[in-house]
């Protein structure tokens, strides 16, 4: 595949994505045909612009802050100094894994209360775990001689992680990044139901009243930016294909 | 990593110090005069008195000494401690039930103290269980005695723990909730076991099916949940309006019905890909020794193939119902019922008790599922348990 096509996938995706988000107002006839007995057929307590823009705002701050404490933290437990954490960490990070999506969102809101920063603190931890995970087994992986013939030629510890581990690594640990991001999408959705406005209002408020042609809009801008963002993680240059 | 080292153990002496910091800063409980009102924190001072609190520390003194010098005795020793602390967690509860608590109305939460303890307590036993090198069910045998302390404080002294009030209140709709998710789960995973497997066989002689197959399953997963239930409502209530067998079963656009076909097309990646490649793994050397002893394609893969391939097949099992569980709470957004209804019923009403009373058990099947389908799979694994 050449260099410019592989990117013709995902760029359709997003325009795919940005043409319903701006045009879902001139889609009034097929929303109409869809829940033909409501007065109101396009969801307006907010633009999708905007829902849109909160969104992406609060699974990228997340995802940010994730990949900084996940990465961070495994790097820290696979040197020497902090080996002694090794075993904890990586249980607790499989461990973690079986936590439902909901069930750590849903605990944050006691703690926190509502608003979008129980979301974004439940979708960091949540999101931590599979970066953790990956960035761990990545590190781990990397073939005993390589490091040895690294330290052979003098390496220091911060040229070997920087110039040799994390670049083995990295397909690995983008890969954790990818299936963080796309779970948290799919949980910052959830959120709309503990007071953060987002791309999950309209499905909410569509169940809610019983109008499903709010639920379409939901689902549909969602399901893009899912599709669009996965598809934009599956052709970075360093990730293996599936 | 069962070296016998001299230094002192860093991870537990952490975690000692940091829980010991959570236990005597934070809230420990709180108590509310009724259920819509918010509480008022307590910390241990303010419960026992400065002197009783000083004296709660020491056994998270003597914890630090057993990590300060970690011999086999002394962890073994730190092990009892931890057990004994965490069984000592309800109790706390019921004792600040007892003094604290004198309206009828009034409501004991837990506050995040007791929590952040709790997690740094278990975080504590399974880095002990690690390196006593403990084996996975005596790891999980130490957690009865703080069940069996958490029980008998419940029915003794814990009336007005507001979690317990939330739970007595719905006793019978909590147990229905139970079932509904459990067979909601079971159903889903059972109906894409079936199909997985049919699938994973199909691909394997079709390699045109593989392809389509897998991209089509990869692209179903990352629709979110919420988005796959909320289109499955349109065509599921126009089937239902138009097609009288189908209304008749109870299919309509709310309820188990997108449900289920949701929760059974997020299973079938997880079961479809496990299936294919536990299949395909399979030593061709082996192989071709059954076929070397005369056995016929249909043995070769009934006693041969199929038994070398289950570990990896319920380890398929394993992930697919750990998120099918998780799921199911989405599902009652649109009515499916389950768990996932006290959660969202609570958050409508800002009672976090009652998000709690969803949340936990969630959380708790969860890890049980994951813990006994685990155990299985190390049974099963050529050559026995670990």
């Amino acid at each position: 595949m050449s260099k410019g096509r592989r990117w013709v996938v995902p760029l359709g995706w997003l325009a795919l994505l940005l043409v319903a988000t701006f045009g879902m107002g001139q889609l009034e006839g097929v929303f109409r045909w869809i829940e033909a007995d409501s007065r109101q057929v396009i969801y307006a307590r907010a633009d999708f612009v905007t829902l849109l823009g909160r969104h992406l705002l609060v699974v990228s701050v997340a995802a940010v802050l994730a990949i900084l404490l996940g990465v961070g933290a495994a790097i820290a437990a696979t040197r020497d100094w902090g080996r002694d954490f090794l075993p904890l960490v990586s249980q607790l990070a499989s461990i973690g894994q079986t936590f439902p999506p909901v069930a750590v969102l849903a605990l944050a809101v006691p703690v926190l209360g509502f608003g979008t920063l129980p979301i974004i603190v439940a979708l960091l931890l949540y999101g931590l775990l599979p970066i953790v995970r990956n960035t761990l087994a990545g590190l781990e992986g990397i073939d005993p001689g390589v490091m040895e013939a690294a330290r052979g030629m003098g390496m220091s510890g911060g040229q070997i992680l920087r110039q040799v581990e994390l670049p083995l690594a990295a397909p690995v640990i983008l890969a954790g990044i990818r299936t963080s991001v796309t779970i948290n999408i799919a949980t910052a959705a959830i959120g709309a139901t503990v007071g953060a406005s987002n791309l999950g209002d309209p499905i909410i408020s569509g169940i809610v009243n019983g109008n499903t042609a709010y639920v379409v809009q939901g689902a549909l801008l969602i399901g893009l930016l899912a599709v669009s963002v996965d598809s934009l993680f599956s052709r970075l240059p360093l990730a293996g294909s599936r | 990593m069962r070296l016998e080292k001299s230094g002192p153990n860093v991870v537990l002496l952490s975690l000692t110090l940091v829980a010991l910091a959570a236990w005597l800063g934070l809230d420990t409980v709180s108590v509310a005069a009724n259920r819509i009102v918010p509480g008022t924190g307590y910390r241990v001072d303010e419960v026992i008195g400065a002197g009783g609190a000083l004296a709660t520390a020491l056994p998270w003194l003597a914890l630090a000494g057993f990590a300060w010098r970690p011999a086999r005795r002394h962890l073994l020793l730190a092990l009892v401690l931890v057990v004994l602390m965490l069984s000592a967690l309800p109790a706390w509860l019921a004792l600040s039930a007892v003094t604290l608590v004198d309206a009828p109305q009034a409501r004991l939460g837990i506050g995040a103290g007791i929590w952040g303890v709790l997690f740094l307590l278990l975080l504590a036993l399974i880095e002990l269980r690690t390196r006593l090198v403990l084996s996975r069910l005596l790891g999980w045998a130490l957690l009865l005695p703080p069940l069996a302390s958490a029980a008998l404080c419940l029915a003794r002294w814990l009336e007005p723990l507001a979690l317990w009030q939330e739970y007595r209140g719905r006793s019978g709709q909590f147990l229905g909730a139970v079932g509904e998710h459990l067979l909601l789960v079971g159903v889903a995973v059972g109906a894409s076991l079936v199909l997985g497997v049919g699938l994973a066989l199909a691909m394997r002689r079709w390699p045109g099916v593989q392809k389509a197959g897998f991209g089509m399953l990869n692209f179903l997963q990352t629709i979110p949940s919420i988005a796959l239930f909320g289109l499955l409502l349109a065509p599921l209530a126009w089937l239902s309006a138009n097609v009288d067998w189908l209304s008749a079963l109870g299919v309509s656009g709310i309820g188990w019905a997108p449900a289920l076909l949701a929760l059974v097309g997020y299973s079938l990646l997880p079961m479809v890909r496990n299936t294919f490649v536990a299949l395909e793994a399979v030593n061709p050397g082996v192989i071709d020794a059954a076929r070397g002893m005369g056995m016929s394609r249909g043995q070769v893969f009934r006693q041969v193939r199929l038994p070398l391939a289950l570990p990896v097949i319920l380890e398929g099992i394993r992930i697919t119902t750990v998120q099918a569980i998780g799921l199911t709470a989405v599902a009652a957004l649109i009515g499916a019922g389950g768990l996932g209804t006290f959660i969202f019923q609570g958050l409508g009403q800002a009672a976090m008790d009652l998000v709690l009373l969803g949340a936990l058990p969630i959380l708790l099947l969860a890890l049980l599922v994951d813990a006994l389908l685990g155990a299985l799979t190390d049974i099963l694994r050529p050559g026995g348990a670990e």
